[in-house]
């Protein structure tokens, strides 16, 4: 699991997983979007459909109903009828003519329950035949007062049980209409046509639409003309949201949605009912799992097509980083590759470019490293040597021994001390640097035994100012030039040699210098000691061993100091040598 | 490797995420019930058998919640009510059958509380409607209140025989170990506690025997109300006063809403009548099975109520479909 996670720090997965979520969320947004768009396109689509349904379901009535209305204009017109409704006294001709057309009406449409003229005074003649002392109290009855109320219009009622004859209970739609005496507009009765509630039920459950859906009317106050499950609604079981509905289809608006219901509505212009079609969104879109599940399908291959693309691209993108990361870790071996060419972006080839550069940098500087650490090494070896010069030692030891044979045990002691000075300070614990006092003590040393050795051959000066005595000189530099002036210059000339220690600040240098009159050298042999190859061409072991003495100093003194300081030599043939060095003002350099 | 892994797991973490955001975008999602059978329903009598109208606008009822809430429903039931024992064959086969749900109309109080056990160890849950059973196991009863009905029946009985204290009330009632007729008996008897009972009648749930009955009862001249328990009984009673011609000396309070019942109480021959809900009955049963089944809480009684329908309020336009169902001629 770790390594999983530590995989996510590489970029190739960070390019993956940003690119994944990245495409990942767009496609989802795009897939929710176009579901929307399906949902409500579909929706519409069928609402509009259901529309037109209901508009036709509402003609359908309308129709049914003036068909009605014409069967009671047809009767209202009639002769008999107006005979009848005009007499003061009826005559029972005119009854029967009308109980027979009334009748035969009734056998033409077997969806009339019922055809009763009602004259004012409450004869009636119906077309079943049953008098008027056969039928209930109808005065208080809906459709009664509300033909009264209408005027001449012929009015149609809810839906209801119609008890006109008592024990005799059937649901119908009344359609009253109230009629007046052409000339004075006085009333003359009502003609009553009671169709059979089944007509109306079985138009609204013609359409119904999906498998729950259905369709109920009301009246314009509201009122339930039909409802499928009227008991439910009436016990609360139900509830349709009339409320809600009856202010929206006043303004004309015919479409309301609660809840996933769809209620649909057109006016019926003949009875100013609403139809009013309740559809469930469930219903609508039946094949709705099909649809989400190919738009599911469609989003997993597009992702999985984003997948394999972002896959190949950042590994595109970080392929030449491996290569420079694998080139880049020859490095810890110690082994300096360069990446070369590389099939990469600008930047990437960029970064190996700059990358070879250092590459090459680096192994020039350790390469001159090794060379100078080997030169350092070569330095301290010489210095080593230079410490130790077992001619000197012996020559020294034999003139001790010569001393001691002659009784002369001062000079003995004197030499023997020398000696032993000069050997304590050119080991100095094994620093490098020591004080100038200690360095012009160890020459002091040094030339306190030639000077018993060589009697009288020359004698020496160390002028050094007193201030300069605490600064650092690597050790071992003033006593090789000193033997130098010794063996080479003073050494060969037959008078008394002298050999001059000096000393003076210039600038932030210290200048040391070592003075003799002796023979001198030439000039080939000075340039020949200054670029240390006389090495090579000298073949006297001894001169060839005191240039080396030199060139020691010298090159010890560039590694030490940088290669603005060293030696420098003035010569002039038969007067004499200065040897000047030049170190560091730099007292701080003592550890 | 590691990468492969990572990708068929984010491959298969989209396929969850598409496949959960499309479905929950679903229009009008409804999360319907889904069953393999269908629920059974078991009435006490089947339409087919008897013409009792009570069990046809049930069947209205369940049939209109079984469209509404998309499950079928298979109804099934002795012939007559007191086919006990038919009724008890007929449930012991149901339950053979392993339906998600029954809804039983227990014919008898005792004699089918065994054959609910069994269902309980079947782990069929059972809804008993109308007529409860001997049992701590069915989930939930949905019935007429029939004590309160029995109380509406005493209280009207006793509004009309006004201060007339010395006269006493009869009681008809249709079987004698039927909860209904024990209730509806107890609600009536409760109402009319100050006033003077002469004593029950049985009638096996048959319309000659009440006649009969009605006959004996009006042998007593201090008789002056008798209560009937249901439509056969109320029936039997009407005619017997129809025929003897005493509905001036005796109220009739009786219970359902046959169309002859309501034809006696517009012609006077009975003064009022216990309407119980059937339609509402047959529907709630359904639903709360429908509850029940998607592990929802159900209630352990629901009352499905009652009307008391005289000859002033029976045309009112609320009681009207309940009074009298529209028949698909």
């Amino acid at each position: 699991m770790r390594r999983l996670f530590g995989k996510l720090g590489t970029l190739e997965s960070r390019f993956y997983l940003i690119f994944t979520l990245l495409f990942f969320t767009t496609i989802l947004t795009m897939q929710i979007i176009s579901t929307r768009f399906t949902i409500t396109s579909v929706r519409n689509a069928t609402l509009e459909n259901n529309r037109l349904l209901v508009n036709e379901l509402v003609n359908q009535i309308d129709n049914y109903i003036e068909s009605m209305e014409r069967i009671s204009r047809a009767v209202i017109g009639d002769k008999n009828a107006q005979a009848f409704l005009l007499s003061p006294l009826p005559e029972s001709e005119d009854g029967e003519i009308l109980q027979d057309r009334f009748a035969s009406y009734i056998r033409a449409r077997d969806d009339i329950s019922a055809i009763v003229l009602f004259r004012h005074d409450g004869i009636a003649v119906s077309g079943d035949g049953t008098d008027s002392t056969g039928f209930s109290d109808y005065r208080n009855s809906d459709w009664y007062r509300n033909a009264l109320k209408a005027g001449g219009e012929t009015v149609a009622s809810t839906a209801y049980v119609q008890n006109l004859v008592p024990g005799n209970y059937s649901w119908v739609v009344s359609l009253s209409t109230q009629i007046l005496n052409p000339e004075d507009n006085s009333p003359l009765g009502i003609l009553l046509v009671d169709l059979k509630f089944n007509r109306i039920k079985e138009l609204c459950e013609s359409l119904i639409i999906g498998e729950k859906g259905y369709d109920f009317i009301i009246d314009p106050a509201g009122n339930y003309v039909f409802h499928p499950s009227l008991q439910l609604v009436y016990s609360n079981l139900k509830h349709e949201p009339i409320d809600a509905l009856l202010p929206l289809m006043e303004n004309d608006q015919h479409l309301y949605r609660i809840e996933g219901r769809n209620y649909l509505s057109a006016r019926s212009e003949r009875t100013g009912w609403h139809v009013i079609s309740v559809s469930f969104d469930s219903d609508l879109v039946t094949r709705w799992p099909y649809v989400q599940l190919i738009n599911a399908l469609i989003g997993l291959v597009l992702f999985l097509i984003v997948g394999l693309v972002t896959n190949f691209i950042s590994k595109g993108i970080t392929r030449p980083l491996r290569q420079l990361q694998k080139v880049m870790k020859s490095v810890e071996t110690g082994e300096f590759k360069t990446a070369g060419h590389l099939d990469a972006t600008d930047e990437i080839r960029e970064l190996a470019r700059e990358y070879d550069i250092m590459v090459g940098r680096i192994g020039e500087l350790m390469d001159e490293n090794v060379r100078e650490q080997e030169l350092k090494r070569k330095s301290d070896l010489k210095a080593l040597q230079a410490q130790i010069n077992p001619h000197f030692l012996y020559n020294t030891l034999d003139s001790i021994i010569w001393m001691g044979e002659m009784n002369k045990s001062d000079e003995v002691v004197k030499m023997t001390s020398a000696l032993s000075r000069l050997f304590r300070i050119s080991i100095s614990k094994g620093h490098e640097l020591i004080p100038l006092k200690d360095e012009l003590e160890h020459v002091r040393s040094y030339l306190t035994i030639q000077e018993m050795r060589y009697k009288n051959k020359f004698r020496y000066l160390i002028d050094i100012p007193e201030e300069l005595l605490a600064c650092t000189v690597l050790k071992i530099t003033l006593q090789p030039l000193v033997e130098n002036a010794l063996y080479h210059g003073i050494r060969s000339v037959d008078y008394e040699g002298l050999i001059e220690i000096g000393g003076y600040n210039e600038d932030e240098d210290i200048i040391l210098t070592v003075r003799d009159n002796g023979e001198g050298m030439d000039v080939e042999t000075l340039s020949a000691m200054i670029d240390g190859i006389s090495e090579i061409k000298d073949e006297d072991n001894r001169d060839r061993q005191q240039g080396t003495g030199v060139r020691n100093v010298h090159e010890r003194i560039r590694l030490y100091f940088g290669d603005e300081y060293g030696l420098s030599y003035e010569s002039i043939k038969g007067r004499g040598t200065l040897i000047s060095i030049r170190i560091p003002h730099e007292r701080s350099l003592i550890p | 490797m590691k990468y492969l892994i990572l990708f068929i797991g984010s491959l298969a973490v989209a396929l969850m995420i598409f496949l959960v955001l499309t479905f929950s975008l679903e229009p009008g999602k409804t999360d319907e019930l889904e069953l393999e059978k269908p629920i059974v329903v078991i009435v006490k009598a089947t339409v087919a058998g008897q013409p009792m109208n009570f069990w046809s606008v049930v069947q209205q009822g369940i049939n209109e919640a079984s469209k509404e809430f998309g499950v079928e429903v298979i109804i099934t039931g002795p012939d007559h009510e007191r086919q006990i024992n038919r009724q008890v064959n007929i449930i012991n086969r149901i339950i053979e059958e392993d339906p998600p749900l029954i809804i039983l109309a227990a014919s008898d109080y005792y004699l089918l509380a065994e054959s609910v056990g069994v269902a309980e160890e079947k782990g069929i849950p059972v809804i008993t409607m109308d007529s409860g059973v001997n049992s701590p196991y069915p989930v939930s009863f949905i019935a007429t209140n029939n004590v309160e009905a029995g109380v509406k029946a005493g209280i009207e009985m006793d509004r009309l025989l006004e201060l007339e204290n010395n006269w006493s009330i009869a009681i008809v009632s249709h079987i004698r170990e039927t909860a209904t007729a024990i209730e509806r008996e107890a609600g009536v008897r409760q109402a009319l506690e100050n006033r003077n009972i002469a004593g029950t009648w049985y009638c096996e749930n048959d319309q000659k025997i009440a006649y009969e009955n009605t006959m004996e009862i009006l042998k007593d001249p201090s008789i002056r109300g008798i209560a009937a328990l249901n439509e056969i009984v109320t029936l039997g009673v009407a005619e017997a006063i129809r025929d003897t011609g005493s509905s001036n000396r005796v109220i009739v309070v009786g219970f359902d809403n046959a169309p002859e019942e309501l034809a006696f109480l517009e012609e006077g021959v009975i003064d009022a009548t216990v309407v119980q809900r059937p339609y509402n009955m047959g529907y709630m049963s359904v639903k709360t099975a429908v509850e029940y089944l998607k592990g929802e809480k159900v209630e352990p009684v629901i009352d499905t109520g009652s009307v008391l329908i005289t000859a002033e309020n029976m045309f009112q336009r609320e009681y009207q479909e309940l009074l009298f169902p529209v028949n698909d001629e």
